[in-house]
C-alpha cells in the first residue's frame, strides 16, 4: 500500500484571546494519500480553515499550534523553521481561498502575480516565467492567455478570477493543493465548471487535494474520502461512499437528515436542535453532547477516542449507530 | 381575552378566502440609469434589472424566485415591497395597485407586507435591544397602548419563534446567526402581515440551523396563513419550501409553474442547466453533463438580442437570435418562455 503523503495527528491550534482560550482546532487527525481528494466538511467554527492554515503554517499570534504533528513526507511541519517552510509553502503545498478577489492583488496584472510565484520558486528568468504563465492560464481555461496576462483582476469575472488563482497555485506543480471553500462565492453554474476543472487538473497534475466545504453536495461529487469536523475535533472519517451509505456519528446522521434535496421531493427536514458550540472554556467532553440525541452518562464524563470501526472508517463516539439500528434507537 | 377573540376572527377569515390571491405582479419593470460625465451627468443607458416580471402569490402559499446573482430577484422583491419605486408595471396587493401610491397612501399597506433579509446582523440595529427593536412597529402603528403591553406581545412572539422571553433585554450581538434570523422573523410577523418577502433568509446560516429556520417558516405560515415570496439561489431549498417557482434570467422569468413540475420536468434550457449544475449529496448520483451551461451571464446593460439566453443555449434556433420568446403555456400549471415549445 502507498504511504500517506500527509499525516495530521491530534493537531491542536489555540487562540489566546482576552476572553479566554479559543480551542479552534482541538484534536484533528487524518491521513492524506497521494492523488487522493480529501473533503473536510463542517459548519462555521468547526475548525476547517484553521486546520488547513495550520498545515500551511499560516497561524499568527494570538494563535499558536500547541500540539500534534503534521508530517509531510516524514518531515514535521510544526517544527520546521520559517526558512524551510518557504520551500514548501506555495511550492510543494499550495492553497486557494474562498474569495479570489481578496487573494489577488488589485494593483498588479495577473501576469505579474503568476510570474512572481514561478520566479520565486523555480528560479527561472523572465521569458521562461512568462511562457510558463501563459501555459498555466491556458490549462485552467482562461481564453486568450497571452493577452489576458496584462489584465488586472477587476477585468475578470468571478469564475475566471478563481481560475487565475488556481493557475497560480498549480504553477509549481505541487504535491498537495488545499482548497478552502473555492466555490462558495460563485454561482451554481460557475461552481459546476470550477469543480469539473479541479477534478481534471487533479488527474493531470497527480496531486492530492484537501477540499474544504460546508456543502454536502459538493463534497459528494469531488471527494474520495471525507472528514467530518465539529467543535474543532474530527468526528468521523471515511471513504465518500461509505460515509454517505453508512454514517455512524450522530452528528453526521443529523447533517444528512437536515439537508433539502434538489433531485427529490422531501416531505420534511429534521433539524439538529440547539446551537453550534461555544469555543471558549470547553469542557473535556464531546462537543456535540448538548445537541446529541443518543447521549449517555458516559458522554458527560470523558471524551471518546477516535476508533476504526471498519477498514478506513473512523468515528469518535461512544454510542455511534448505523442506519439500520437508527430507527430502534429513536423509538427507544 | 380581547386578543384571543381577534385571533379567532382572523382564523375564520382565513378559511373563507383560502385560495385568495394576496399579490398579483404584472409586467413589473425596474430600470436603473447608468450615468456618465463629471459635472454634467448624462444618462447613457439603463440597467434593466427587472424587465417585465409577472406572477402571483396565493394566501398561505410560497412562491420561490430562483436565479443566479444579478438576475434581478432581489430587485423584484424590493420593488414589490416598495423599498424602491418600480419603473413600470402593476403590483396588485390585496386588490389595490400599490406601484404608484405615494408614501402616505402606502402606509396602511406597509404593515401588511414585510421583508426578511439575508444577513440578520446588518438588518438589526446593534444599539437597540430586542425589546426596543420589536416594540417600534407596535407603537408606531398603535397596535398597543403602552410599553408594558408591547413587552407582553413581544415575549409571546419570542417564544413562538423559538427564543426565550428573557431574550427581550438582550442585544443582537449576544445571539448566534440562527437566533438573529429568528429575531428578524419575529419582527417581520409582529404586525400579522399578509405577505412576507424572504430574501435569501437562510444563505448565511449553517445547514443544521438552516433546517431549523425553514421548519419555523413553514409552521408560522401554517399558523398565520401568510403568503411568502422566497428568494434564493439555492435550488434544493427552493424546491423544498415552494409551492410555485419562477426561474429568472437577466431580469425576466423564463420558466414558471408548480414547484414539483418545474423540478421534475424542467423545460427551459436555462432551468435544465441550473439543475444540472446543482451538486447532489449522494456520491452515487452523477450530474448530467448534457445540459451543462458554458460561459457566463451577459451584462444586464448590454443584453443580447432575441432570447437573452441564446448565446449560451445548445438548442437555439434562428428565431431565438432575433426575437424574445413569449411565455408559452405547457400545462395548467407550467409556463415556459422558449421557442422550443412554441
Amino acid at each position: 500500500m502507498t504511504e500517506p503523503i500527509l499525516i495530521v495527528k491530534d493537531l491542536r491550534t489555540y487562540f489566546y484571546q482576552e476572553e479566554g482560550v479559543i480551542k479552534a482546532v482541538d484534536g484533528v487527525s487524518f491521513d492524506l494519500y497521494p492523488e487522493e481528494v480529501l473533503g473536510i466538511v463542517g459548519e462555521t467554527g468547526s475548525g476547517k480553515s484553521v486546520t488547513v492554515k495550520s498545515i500551511m503554517r499560516l497561524i499568527f499570534p494570538p494563535g499558536k499550534i500547541v500540539g500534534g504533528r503534521i508530517l509531510y513526507r516524514g518531515k514535521d511541519l510544526v517544527q520546521l523553521s520559517e526558512r524551510d517552510m518557504l520551500e514548501i509553502r506555495g511550492k510543494r503545498i499550495s492553497m486557494i481561498f474562498q474569495d479570489p478577489m481578496s487573494s489577488l492583488n488589485p494593483l498588479f496584472t495577473i501576469g505579474d502575480q503568476l510570474m512572481e510565484t514561478i520566479k520565486f520558486h523555480q528560479k527561472v528568468n523572465e521569458d521562461t516565467a512568462r511562457r510558463k504563465a501563459i501555459e498555466m492560464l491556458d490549462r485552467v481555461g482562461v481564453p486568450n492567455p497571452r493577452e489576458r496576462l496584462n489584465s488586472y483582476p477587476f477585468e475578470f469575472s468571478g469564475g475566471m478570477r478563481q481560475r487565475v488563482v488556481i493557475a497560480i497555485a498549480l504553477s509549481c506543480d505541487p504535491d498537495i493543493l488545499i482548497a478552502d471553500e473555492p466555490t462558495t462565492s460563485v454561482d451554481v453554474t460557475i461552481q459546476a465548471q470550477i469543480l469539473d476543472l479541479m477534478k481534471e487538473l487533479q488527474r493531470q497534475f497527480h496531486m492530492a487535494v484537501i477540499f474544504i466545504t460546508h456543502d454536502l453536495g459538493v463534497v459528494a461529487e469531488i471527494a474520495d474520502e471525507i472528514m467530518v469536523l465539529y467543535g474543532g475535533k474530527t468526528m468521523e472519517t471515511a471513504p465518500t461512499e461509505i460515509l454517505f451509505d453508512n454514517p455512524l456519528h450522530p452528528y453526521t446522521h443529523g447533517l444528512f437528515n437536515c439537508i433539502p434535496r434538489v433531485d427529490k421531493k422531501i416531505s420534511h427536514l429534521e433539524p439538529i436542535p440547539g446551537q453550534p458550540p461555544q469555543m471558549i472554556d470547553v469542557p473535556p467532553v464531546c462537543p456535540f453532547l448538548p445537541r446529541c440525541p443518543v447521549k449517555t452518562e458516559q458522554c458527560e464524563q470523558s471524551l471518546p477516542d477516535i476508533v476504526e470501526v471498519e477498514p478506513k472508517h473512523f468515528v469518535r463516539c461512544f454510542n455511534y449507530f448505523s442506519n439500520k439500528i437508527k430507527e430502534s434507537t429513536r423509538v427507544g | 381575552m380581547q386578543v384571543n377573540q381577534k385571533i379567532v376572527k382572523e382564523k375564520v377569515k382565513t378559511t373563507k378566502v383560502e385560495k385568495a390571491v394576496v399579490l398579483n405582479v404584472k409586467d413589473l419593470k425596474k430600470y436603473f440609469p447608468v450615468k456618465s460625465g463629471f459635472l454634467i451627468q448624462k444618462t447613457i443607458g439603463y440597467v434593466k434589472a427587472v424587465d417585465g416580471v409577472s406572477f402571483e402569490v396565493k394566501k398561505g402559499k410560497t412562491f420561490g424566485l430562483v436565479g443566479e446573482s444579478g438576475c434581478g430577484k432581489t430587485t423584484t422583491g424590493r420593488s414589490i415591497i416598495r423599498l424602491i419605486k418600480p419603473t413600470a408595471g402593476v403590483v396588485e396587493f390585496l386588490g389595490t395597485n400599490i406601484a404608484d401610491l405615494n408614501e402616505k397612501e402606502l402606509k396602511p399597506y406597509r404593515t401588511k407586507m414585510q421583508i426578511v433579509f439575508q444577513d440578520p446582523m446588518s438588518s438589526l440595529n446593534p444599539r437597540l435591544s430586542i425589546g426596543e427593536a420589536l416594540s417600534e412597529p407596535l407603537l408606531y402603528h398603535k397596535r398597543v397602548k403602552s410599553k408594558a403591553e408591547a413587552n407582553m406581545v413581544i415575549k409571546d412572539l419570542l417564544v413562538k419563534v423559538g427564543l426565550k422571553p428573557y431574550h427581550i433585554d438582550r442585544y443582537p450581538h449576544q445571539f448566534s446567526g440562527g437566533q438573529r434570523q429568528r429575531i428578524a422573523l419575529a419582527r417581520a410577523i409582529i404586525l400579522k402581515p399578509e405577505l412576507v418577502i424572504l430574501d435569501e433568509p437562510t444563505s448565511s446560516l449553517d445547514v443544521s440551523i438552516q433546517a431549523q429556520i425553514i421548519n419555523l417558516l413553514l409552521s408560522l405560515q401554517e399558523e398565520m396563513g401568510m403568503g411568502y415570496i422566497f428568494i434564493s439561489h439555492d435550488l434544493s431549498v427552493v424546491r423544498f419550501i415552494s409551492d410555485e417557482v419562477g426561474v429568472m434570467y437577466l431580469g425576466r422569468i423564463v420558466e414558471y409553474g408548480q414547484s414539483d413540475e418545474i423540478f421534475t420536468n424542467p423545460l427551459h434550457p436555462y432551468t435544465k442547466g441550473l439543475l444540472a449544475a446543482a451538486p447532489i449529496p449522494d456520491p452515487k448520483v452523477k450530474r448530467s453533463k448534457k445540459d451543462m451551461i458554458t460561459g457566463k451571464v451577459p451584462s444586464p446593460i448590454n443584453r443580447p438580442n432575441g432570447c437573452f439566453f441564446h448565446p449560451r443555449c445548445k438548442y437555439k434556433k434562428a428565431v431565438c437570435e432575433s426575437e424574445y420568446p413569449p411565455l408559452i403555456k405547457v400545462s395548467d400549471t407550467h409556463w415556459v418562455s422558449c421557442y422550443l415549445y412554441a
